[in-house]
C-alpha cells in the first residue's frame, strides 16, 4: 500500500507527459478515420458496382485486412516492408496512420455496403428517371442516407480505431501508453502510469460517444 | 412521339412482356389498364429504360433509347418525367431541395432560377406553404403532388405514371387525380398505368388494356368501357366496377 501511494507521489511531475500523448493517439485515429471513411466508401462502391475485377478486389482487400491480426500489420509496415524495399528508416507515425487507415477501410467498406444496400432501391430509380447520372446520385442521394443510417456503427468504429491506437506503442511511437510505459519504467511501479492512461482513453470514449450521439441527432433532423 | 415496337422482357424464365408495341403521339393520354401482374408496371418502365427490355425496340423522338450508350439514354431520361407509385421523395432533402435538385445538377439552372420554378409548380399543386418541410410530414397525397412537381421541374415533354394513387388512402386520391387531369388539361403527353377506371374514362384519349404480359384491346374509353371486344377484358371490367 505504501509503494503504491509513494508510486503516485512520483508520478505526479510525469502526469503532464503523460496525458499530452492523447493527442498523438487521437491524430492517429483521426487520420485512419479519414483515410478508413474515404477508402471505406470506394472499396463498398466497388463491392455493389457491375465490375467483376474491382468487386473481387475489394473483397480480397477486406477478407485479407479482416483476416490478420492488426498488431501483425502493423509490424509489417514498420519493420518488414521498409526492410526488403530498403527504404530506410520510415516515419513511425505516417506508418501508423497509414495501417490504421488501410485497416480501418476495410471494416467501414462493410458497414458502408450495408448501408447503402439498406436505402430504398426506389430512390436511385427517382434519380435516374430525373436524368441524375451515377455519381451525383451515389454522392447526394443514396450516400446521405446511407450514412445517417450507419452513424452508429462508424461511431463504433471510431472508438474501436481511437482504442487500438495504443498498439503503435510496439513501433516506437510515443503515444498515450507508451509513454506510460516509459515513465512505468522510470519510477519502477507501473500501477499509477497505467491507470492515468486508462482513465485517459475512457474519459476520450465517453466524449466521442457523446459526439456520436449529438450527430445523430442532429441528422435524425428530418425523420 | 413514344414508340415502343416489339418489347419482350424476361426476369429469368419468367416472359413478363410479350411482344407490347405501343404508340404515343404528342399531346396524347394513353391509360394502361389491367390485372395486377400483367406487366404494365414492367412496360412503363422499359420506356425510360428503368428496365432493359430483352428485345425490341423504344424510340423517343428521334433517339432509339434500346441501342444508346448508358449516358446518352440519361440525357434521355431528362425529357421523360416519372412518378412512382411510392413516391420516393429524397428523405433527407426538403419539400423545396427536392424540386430544385435536378434542374441545378442536370440541367445547370442557377439556384435563384431552379427556386423560381419549383414555387411556381408548388403554387400548382397547392403545396407552396410546405416548401420548408421535409417529405416525413406530408401526407400521402402531398407526397404524390411533390414528386409530381418534383418531374415537372425539369420540364420533360413526356410524363410516365406509375400507379400514382395505388399506395394513397381512399379520401385522398382525388387531389392527386386533379392534379394528373390539370396536367392533361395542358396539353401534356402522359402514359399513366392506373387503377382508376372512372379517371382514365375522364383524361384518357385511349385507353390500352394488358393481360399477361400482350396488348389485348387499344381503344377510345367510349368504346373500351361500354362494349369491350375480348373476353378478358369483359371479365376484368365486370370484376371491378
Amino acid at each position: 500500500m505504501n509503494e503504491l501511494i509513494s508510486g503516485f507521489k512520483q508520478v505526479v511531475p510525469s502526469i503532464p507527459y503523460i496525458v499530452s500523448g492523447i493527442w498523438v493517439s487521437l491524430g492517429i485515429a483521426a487520420g485512419a478515420a479519414i483515410l478508413g471513411f474515404i477508402g471505406g466508401i470506394l472499396l463498398s462502391l466497388c463491392k455493389i458496382g457491375r465490375i467483376k475485377l474491382l468487386r473481387g478486389l475489394a473483397n480480397m482487400y477486406t477478407s485479407v485486412f479482416r483476416g490478420t491480426p492488426l498488431i501483425l500489420q502493423l509490424a509489417i509496415a514498420y519493420f518488414g516492408i521498409p526492410q526488403i524495399f530498403n527504404m530506410g528508416d520510415v516515419n513511425p507515425l505516417t506508418c501508423a496512420i497509414l495501417t490504421f487507415g488501410l485497416n480501418s477501410a476495410a471494416y467501414m467498406s462493410e458497414i458502408i455496403r450495408g448501408g447503402i444496400n439498406a436505402v430504398d432501391k426506389g430512390q436511385l430509380e427517382a434519380a435516374k428517371a430525373l436524368g441524375v447520372s451515377y455519381w451525383p446520385t451515389m454522392k447526394d442521394i443514396i450516400l446521405p442516407q446511407a450514412i445517417k443510417n450507419i452513424l452508429p456503427a462508424i461511431m463504433n468504429e471510431f472508438i474501436t480505431l481511437t482504442k487500438d491506437t495504443a498498439l503503435v506503442s510496439t513501433i516506437t511511437v510515443t503515444e498515450l501508453m507508451r509513454r506510460s510505459q516509459i515513465v512505468a519504467a522510470n519510477i519502477y511501479n507501473y500501477f499509477p502510469p497505467m491507470l492515468i492512461s486508462l482513465v485517459m482513453y475512457y474519459i476520450i470514449v465517453m466524449i466521442l460517444t457523446y459526439l456520436g450521439r449529438r450527430l445523430e441527432r442532429r441528422m435524425r433532423r428530418s425523420d | 412521339m413514344i414508340d415502343a415496337e416489339h418489347i419482350y422482357k424476361n426476369f429469368g424464365d419468367i416472359h413478363v412482356l410479350k411482344d407490347v408495341t405501343l404508340q404515343v403521339n404528342k399531346g396524347e393520354v394513353v391509360v394502361i389498364i389491367g390485372p395486377s401482374g400483367s406487366g404494365k408496371s414492367t412496360f412503363l418502365r422499359c420506356i425510360n429504360l428503368l428496365e432493359h427490355p430483352t428485345s425490341g425496340k423504344v424510340m423517343v423522338d428521334e433517339d432509339n433509347l434500346t441501342t444508346m450508350k448508358p449516358k446518352q439514354v440519361i440525357k434521355v431520361r431528362e425529357k421523360v418525367g416519372m412518378v412512382f407509385q411510392h413516391f420516393y421523395l429524397f428523405p433527407h432533402k426538403t419539400v423545396l431541395e427536392n424540386l430544385i435538385y435536378a434542374p441545378m445538377k442536370v440541367k445547370g439552372l442557377s439556384k435563384d432560377d431552379a427556386v423560381k420554378r419549383a414555387e411556381e409548380l408548388l403554387n400548382k399543386v397547392g403545396l407552396l406553404e410546405k416548401k420548408n418541410q421535409y417529405p416525413n410530414k406530408l401526407s400521402g397525397g402531398q407526397k404524390q403532388r411533390v414528386a409530381i412537381a418534383r418531374s415537372l421541374a425539369m420540364e420533360p415533354d413526356y410524363m410516365l405514371f406509375d400507379e400514382p394513387t395505388s399506395a394513397l388512402d381512399p379520401e385522398m386520391v382525388k387531389e392527386v387525380l386533379d392534379v394528373i387531369q390539370s396536367l392533361a388539361e395542358s396539353g401534356m403527353t402522359m402514359i399513366i398505368v392506373t387503377h382508376e377506371m372512372g379517371f382514365a374514362k375522364q383524361v384518357a384519349n385511349k385507353v390500352v388494356f394488358m393481360d399477361d404480359g400482350r396488348i389485348l384491346e387499344s381503344n377510345t374509353p367510349e368504346a373500351f368501357f361500354s362494349h369491350p371486344s375480348t373476353e378478358r377484358a369483359q371479365d376484368f371490367l365486370e370484376k371491378i366496377l
